[in-house]
């Protein structure tokens, strides 16, 4: 023992004898809810000041022992109003708890810790289970689209269980991920896509493995205050959720079932057979050749008229069912829940289906010590279908395949290569190419930790957790002879082809911290300190066989040639130290400072270590004695803060130049893969952050509104370096970004009677410009064009900015394409590119409204972009003017210029012809929307009618999501974004499957 | 409970090095990939597979810019090549630019690292000092005739290599030679297939001087390598479509079935056979049915489900079949050291003798053998002689240019046709991002 742990001794039995020098009683009594004098279970009663508590039984009803008389009781509950009550002589206190009139003292957990609303002085957004809960989403992302301002989510395409993307104020970085930090219960989890294999620009996503049933709260922290003790991973701001977890008192069960239809928002049509075939003649004239030599023959060509689209769609059906028990006794608590979800997509041979199980058990040892665990298992089937950009992909394939050819033989076979009537390349038959591979991707996700913590004196406490997050994906995938891939590609497949991969990627985590709370009079303090490491590997294997026997062997076991494979090892970490301090004086004046020194592997050496600091004030004014007299004012806050965070989440060993095995003629050589960087270092973003925040009217009316300023040096980035140099890029670290922006949210309680409605608004603006870059050449990004590619980066506009062509119409006397020739040379060619738009939104955010009405309620959240564009970049395929007939062409392809003097924006077909289909503005398109993201209408069934089937509340509900969209934009929907996850190349849409409209029905039983 | 904390916290700071300093696993370090005797062999094949990589866009450039093929498919860049309205944003521009400096940064840091590596036998390190030469040099005779004038890059600096103006295109010829000429001194005379040798340097000289018009030099290469009688004419023309490192197969670039280019958008099979992206034109198929051509219509292969419209059913052969792919490419062969060796023959008014070079590949293809008549003529001959026998080996489009004849070729051929078509652009890329580049792509693009 040494000093320390004798002088906690002594103080520790200093205050027993304290104690027991005073008068002692016992004390007893019922807590009930005011409203309907209900017993509330799981109340805790505490003695302020101390840890001793108890809490209420099923009954509501709760006793303590050795209650002095000075003592004063609190009685806390989530959604109470917390009451504190001076015990005097009394042996019996029935309290009655009313519901909190404002969400101020609604605890958030903010990070490491946890704080009252009011105390806040960080930028926070809070999600909580309430309003994700009857949303039938996969993935607990979906869920927040248009709930919080400042948090702008977009899904980047249709498919269940699909990659989203989730931008918290704007992009701080061009190479780096931009994705926000996810941590679920003290772990940091994958995001993005797990799988392997590139399916056309679409991933899958990882989130969709955690059921967004089992969550308690989604906050989403944004400011530097509050993020920067998450250091080197925080610019992207950082989004905690936390599953639920167990009450002492009666078991609850709850039972809940969802099932419903799903459809896109909006089909294309296309044209029909006998439409593209005087469209294909006209172009072939055009050309100066002969329609009719070339094939294109009216009564032939036509005679078939197969709708493509509608061939690989059809309605799907979604359905999930849960069930959960959680309870406890006052020492051991538990949540646990099962759930099953099935979605079938909206395109054939597309489904998802995920079972999960989750266990969150607390255990109070001793006074002193407790001990919890938390732990989620799921599984998922995803049955994946090519998407995008995929020669041989469904949707795609059904825009771009001509309805000259039919799916089926008159036989009623699928028609594949070598059948007669097969329309052969650069058209495969999409409905073959949904219906016969097999690409099945079984995921496994454990998530789990197991905490101790030990209350060392009343005011300090070590908490311990370790956790891991672990998944392991297994690809399992086979491509019959009758495929593109498989029999019409000999150079991959020749006579089937099959790839199996397992991919296993882990997180490991262990974090320690002490915190130390003190109220002393007016003074009040909480410090925490911690250390915390952190391990991620990745491991992966696969191999790919081909030359099957037939088509009934589509293992690889029974593959003639096994030539491909490889495995794969990457191990990452970061080991990091932080502090965060809290002080408020009176509740009116309310400081905090955090800092975090983190080492990453990802840096060389010399350069692994960053430092992370920030500092936060707030005032409370309607605290201070002049305020008195509004007494309309509950609550007012100022608040500002600064600091530092980091990114660190790019490729590893970017610090090294490197030589990698290169393969020749059957041996494999050396030679230099990359150029290192060794002065290499994480992205630093400094943010400052002000902010006011107001309650009046007893809760009737919140307003926010945040202003920020974030401005991220030391980019990191695969710069674009001239082939000159041996590389195509190397890593640069360098380059400034800012991004800033205002965001306001509004919540009111309009009407609070037997009609209650409430609203929220949230509306966010966020201005982002390179601001600098480390040489004075632009960055091109995106898909290639003759401009140079699809996107730019370049100082002085924002990342996602357009690059192109700026058409300027249609001759009316040609028909041929106008462009500006910029730099006035007289020509049109490469050097003709600009700033032709832009994927970033003016103003972007979501309205909420709900109307309750005895047992009924009415919730709507309407979601909002204004101002971004969007590229139809599809277009070029698909209102290509005749650059290659191989294609079927959108309707307003019948626009086109067909003779002297039409006016039109469509140019004139020309086989051939690629000058007219360049890419240019024409195919840059306003992407502003508004849409109805998501419609219920419940009804809770009045208790009586049920509680004789000893069921205590029940609850049907209908919900519809994207029912309604008002868009100017001519694709399908205009919620997309082709490059999963691309922040430079953002906005595109190529042949992207379109968002889905979902109604499903729900029923929730709690017994 | 205190010194289990400690403990912990203890294993925490123990556990911060293999935390904080994983090892790459597929990956080596610059600075430990070459530096002792072993790392050299390694490294001399690693230059092999970079060089490697320009092969295939070399052959996209000498056949597709020139009137052997047409598009069949969706990629824009077969499109652009096909229609012949080349833009400098065309991706196989990109690719045969990336590979050619690729290469050329792979030579340059062994000759640069090379001479000071301690260890190394002398006579390692003299061998594959020549083999960086020669292959540096190759790669700079590409980029000279496809480029024109082109940025000459010596060294591995980073701070240079990206802001690098042109050079004339005769500098880095005479670099080109001053390699070769190194490379021949120094190079092993080996004889294992797809690794250069003097002889392949050779017949590496003797295109150089045919390019050049230095007839004597050319046809004393020429004479050089088909005198080794290290090579000997398949007796089949079938024998050169189909195999592997044939008989007459001077340098032949390898793949093997486990590091085949697949899918990519410049893998030959791909583009000829997989995608068919790019189809031989008629005009190809009616001088290949010409008696003249005799056995070397097997360069094309003809399937009728695939004829419908513009697709004409036929596929190039020479890059292997559905089943099993073969990518191996023919840099040099000894069928080319025949005509190379007519040609300056012709040029210095040895007729006869040239005759008789192209009659040994007339007579191999089983097609009427010629006399020799008058210079234009057997200059005629010998271009279409160079069209029959090395058609998609990457030859059409530079005969033609250092010919004089694109002009009147390739006008027939299609009507978008123009004298700027004679160079291939600068890739856009690389006007954007060099700044000593900036505004000098090419004419007419």
């Amino acid at each position: 023992m040494n000093i320390f742990s004798r002088l906690c001794l002594a103080v520790f039995l200093l205050v027993c004898v304290a104690s027991h020098l005073q008068a002692q009683q016992t004390v007893s009594g019922k807590v009930t809810q005011i409203e309907d004098g209900e017993p509330l279970p799981g109340v805790s009663v505490s003695l302020k000041g101390t840890t001793t508590g108890v809490i209420t039984n099923a009954a509501g009803v709760y006793m303590l022992d050795g209650v002095p008389e000075k003592a004063v009781l609190v009685f806390s509950f989530i959604g109470k109003e917390t009451q504190e009550i001076a015990v005097g002589t009394r042996t019996a206190i029935n309290v009655q708890l009313s519901p909190t009139s404002t969400e101020l003292t609604e605890v958030v957990v903010t990070g490491y810790t946890s704080q009252q609303r009011k105390d806040i002085i960080g930028s926070y957004a809070v999600v909580s289970d309430k309003q994700i809960r009857e949303t039938p989403v996969v993935s607990l992302d979906q869920a927040l689209q248009g709930r919080a301002a400042g948090v702008a989510i977009t899904q980047s395409s249709g498919t269940p269980g699909g990659g989203i993307a989730v931008r918290i104020r704007g992009s701080t970085s061009i190479g780096a991920s931009n994705a926000p930090l996810f941590i679920v219960d003290g772990v940091q989890v994958e995001t993005g896509g797990l799988s392997q294999r590139d399916f056309g620009g679409q991933q899958d996503n990882a989130l969709s493995l955690i059921n967004p049933n089992d969550i308690e709260s989604m906050t989403i922290i944004k400011d530097a205050a509050a993020k920067a003790v998450y250091g080197a991973r925080g610019s992207n701001g950082v989004v905690i959720i936390t599953t639920k977890r167990g009450r002492s008192g009666k078991t609850v069960f709850t039972a809940d079932a969802q099932r419903g239809i799903a459809d896109l928002t909006r089909r294309p049509t296309m044209l029909n057979a006998t439409e593209l075939l005087t469209l294909q003649r006209e172009a072939t004239v055009n050309a100066k050749q002969d329609a009719d030599q070339t094939g294109l023959i009216p009564g032939v060509t036509d005679a078939v008229n197969t709708n493509w689209v509608d061939e690989v769609l059809r309605r799907g059906i979604f359905q999930q069912y849960n069930v959960s028990a959680s309870g406890g006794s006052d020492r051991t608590k538990f949540y646990m829940a099962g759930s099953y979800l099935d979605e079938e997509g909206v395109q054939i041979n597309n489904r998802i289906s995920r079972l999960q199980g989750t266990v969150n058990l607390d255990h109070r040892a001793s006074d002193k010590f407790s001990l919890g665990t938390n732990l989620i298992v799921a599984y998922t089937k995803n049955e994946r279908i090519k998407g995008d950009n995929f020669l041989d992909g469904v949707y795609s394939g059904a825009l771009k395949s001509l309805p000259f050819y039919a799916p089926y033989s008159e036989q009623g076979k699928l028609l594949g290569p070598n059948n007669p009537g097969y329309a052969g390349f650069p058209n495969f038959n999409p409905v073959a190419q949904a219906l016969l591979p097999r690409f099945e991707a079984y995921t496994v996700k454990i998530l789990a930790g197991l905490y101790g913590e030990y209350q060392f004196l009343p005011d300090l406490k070590l908490r311990s957790k370790v956790s891991m997050d672990y998944n392991n994906v297994t690809e399992d995938q086979y491509e019959s002879s009758r495929t593109a891939i498989g029999g019409f590609l000999p150079s991959v497949g020749g006579r089937g082809y099959g790839v199996n991969s397992t991919s296993i990627l882990s997180t490991f985590i262990n974090s320690n911290i002490l915190t130390y709370t003190k109220t002393i009079g007016k003074h009040a303090a909480t410090a925490l300190a911690g250390v915390e490491v952190l391990q991620r590997t990745e491991r992966s294997s696969s191999v790919t066989g081909r030359l099957f026997p037939s088509d009934d062997f589509t293992y690889i076991n029974s593959a003639g040639i096994v030539d491909q494979g490889g495995s794969y090892l990457n191990r990452s970490g970061l080991f990091s130290a932080f502090t965060d301090v809290k002080y408020s004086y009176n509740d009116k004046y309310l400081f905090s400072a955090s800092a975090r020194y983190d080492g990453s592997s990802r840096f060389g050496p010399g350069r692994r270590f960053g430092f992370f600091p920030s500092a936060g004030a707030s005032w409370r004014i309607s605290a201070e004695p002049f305020m008195e007299r509004f007494t309309f004012l509950d609550d007012l806050r100022l608040k500002a803060s600064y600091g530092v965070t980091g990114n660190e989440r790019f490729g590893d060993f970017q610090f090294l130049s490197t030589w990698a095995s290169v393969p020749y003629n059957g041996t494999s050589g050396t030679a230099p893969s990359g150029v290192g960087n060794p002065n290499l270092q994480w992205e630093a973003t400094s943010e400052a952050n002000v902010g006011v925040e107001t309650t009046l009217w007893n809760g009737r009316l919140t307003f926010v509104a945040e202003v920020y300023r974030n401005i991220t040096n030391k980019l990191l980035f695969p710069e674009l370096v001239p082939l000159t140099t041996g590389f195509g890029s190397i890593q640069g670290n360098a380059g400034q970004v800012s991004n800033r922006g205002i965001e306001l949210s509004l919540t009111t309680v309009n009407i609070d009677r037997a009609v209650k409605w409430t609203s929220s608004l949230n509306v966010s603006r966020n201005i982002n410009r390179v601001e600098q870059l480390s040489s004075k050449e632009p960055q091109f990004r995106g898909y290639t064009t003759s401009t140079g590619r699809t996107h730019i980066v370049q100082e002085g506009s924002p990342v996602g900015t357009y690059w192109g062509l700026d058409f300027r119409g249609v001759d009316p006397a040609t028909g041929d394409a106008i462009y500006e020739d910029v730099n006035g040379d007289g020509q049109i060619n490469s050097d003709d590119g600009t700033v032709i738009g832009n994927a970033q939104p003016d103003w972007f955010g979501g309205i909420t409204n709900e109307v309750s009405w005895r047992g009924f309620t009415l919730n709507a959240v309407v979601q909002f972009s204004y101002g971004n564009q969007l590229i139809n970049f599809a277009n070029t395929a698909l209102l290509n003017s005749g650059e290659s007939l191989a294609d079927n062409q959108v309707r307003a392809a019948l626009k086109r210029w067909q003779k002297e003097g039409d006016i039109t924006s469509v140019p004139r077909y020309v086989s051939g012809n690629t000058y007219n289909s360049l890419f240019s503005s024409r195919f840059v398109e306003d992407g502003s929307f508004v849409r109805l993201k998501n419609l219920t209408l419940g009804y809770t069934i009045k208790p009586e009618w049920i509680s004789r089937f000893k069921v205590s509340n029940a609850r049907i509900y209908l919900t519809g999501t994207n029912l309604l969209t008002l868009t100017r934009y001519s694709g399908s929907d205009p919620e997309v974004n082709s490059l999963d996850g691309s922040t430079t190349a953002q906005g595109l849409d190529f042949f992207t499957l379109p968002q889905t409209r979902k109604i499903t029905v729900g029923l929730t039983i709690g017994l | 409970m205190k010194r289990t904390y400690g403990i912990l916290l203890f294993s925490l700071l123990l556990s911060c090095k293999p935390v904080l300093e994983p090892k790459p696993i597929d990956i080596l370090s610059d600075d430990i990939a070459l530096n002792d005797a072993e790392d050299v062999p390694t490294a001399e094949i690693g230059l092999y597979g970079a060089f490697r990589g320009m092969a295939a866009p070399t052959v996209i450039a000498g056949d597709l810019t020139a009137d052997m093929a047409v598009n069949n498919g969706t990629f824009t860049q077969y499109i652009e090549l096909g229609t012949k309205q080349i833009r400098a944003s065309n991706a196989n521009v990109e690719s045969l630019w990336g590979n050619v400096y690729n290469t050329v940064y792979s030579s340059n840091i062994i000759l640069e690292r090379l001479p000071a590596i301690s260890g190394v036998p002398a006579r390692q390190k003299t061998r594959t000092l020549a083999v960086a030469r020669f292959l540096r040099g190759y790669a700079y005779f590409i980029a000279a005739h496809t480029f024109g004038d082109v940025p000459f890059v010596t060294s591995t600096n980073l701070a240079a290599n990206r802001n690098i103006a042109k050079s004339a295109k005769a500098t880095v010829l005479d670099s080109v030679l001053a390699d070769y000429q190194s490379a021949l001194i120094n190079i092993v005379d080996s004889s294992v297939d797809g690794y250069a040798n003097k002889s392949v340097v050779r017949a590496a000289m003797a295109r150089f001087h045919l390019y050049q018009k230095n007839w004597a030099q050319a046809e004393q290469f020429a004479t050089q390598v088909i005198d080794s009688k290290k090579y000997r004419l398949e007796s089949q023309f079938r024998g050169v479509v189909e195999k592997d490192f044939s008989d007459e197969s001077i340098f032949e670039m390898g793949y093997s079935i486990s590091d085949d280019p697949g899918t990519s958008s410049t893998s030959l099979n791909n583009i000829f056979v997989g995608r068919r992206e790019a189809i031989p034109s008629n005009q190809l198929l009616a001088q290949l049915l010409s008696t003249e051509a005799g056995e070397r219509r097997a360069t094309l292969t003809f399937n009728s489900a695939q004829q419908q419209g513009d697709d004409n059913g036929l596929s190039v052969a020479k890059y292997g079949t559905a089943d099993a792919d073969n990518n191996n490419i023919t840099l040099f062969r000894l069928a080319e050291m025949y005509l190379i060796r007519a040609e300056a023959r012709v040029q210095q008014a040895k007729l006869t003798d040239a005759a008789e070079d192209i009659n040994v590949l007339r007579r191999r293809a089983k097609a009427p053998t010629v006399n020799a008549t008058n210079q234009a003529d057997m200059l005629l001959v010998i271009e279409r002689e160079r069209l029959y026998e090395l058609a998609f080996e990457g030859h059409r489009w530079y005969d033609l240019v250092r010919t004089g004849r694109a002009k009147a070729v390739m006008s027939a051929f299609s009507p978008n046709w123009k004298d700027a078509y004679e160079r291939w652009p600068v890739p856009q890329t690389e006007i954007q991002r060099n700044p000593a580049l900036a505004g000098a792509q090419n004419p007419g693009y």
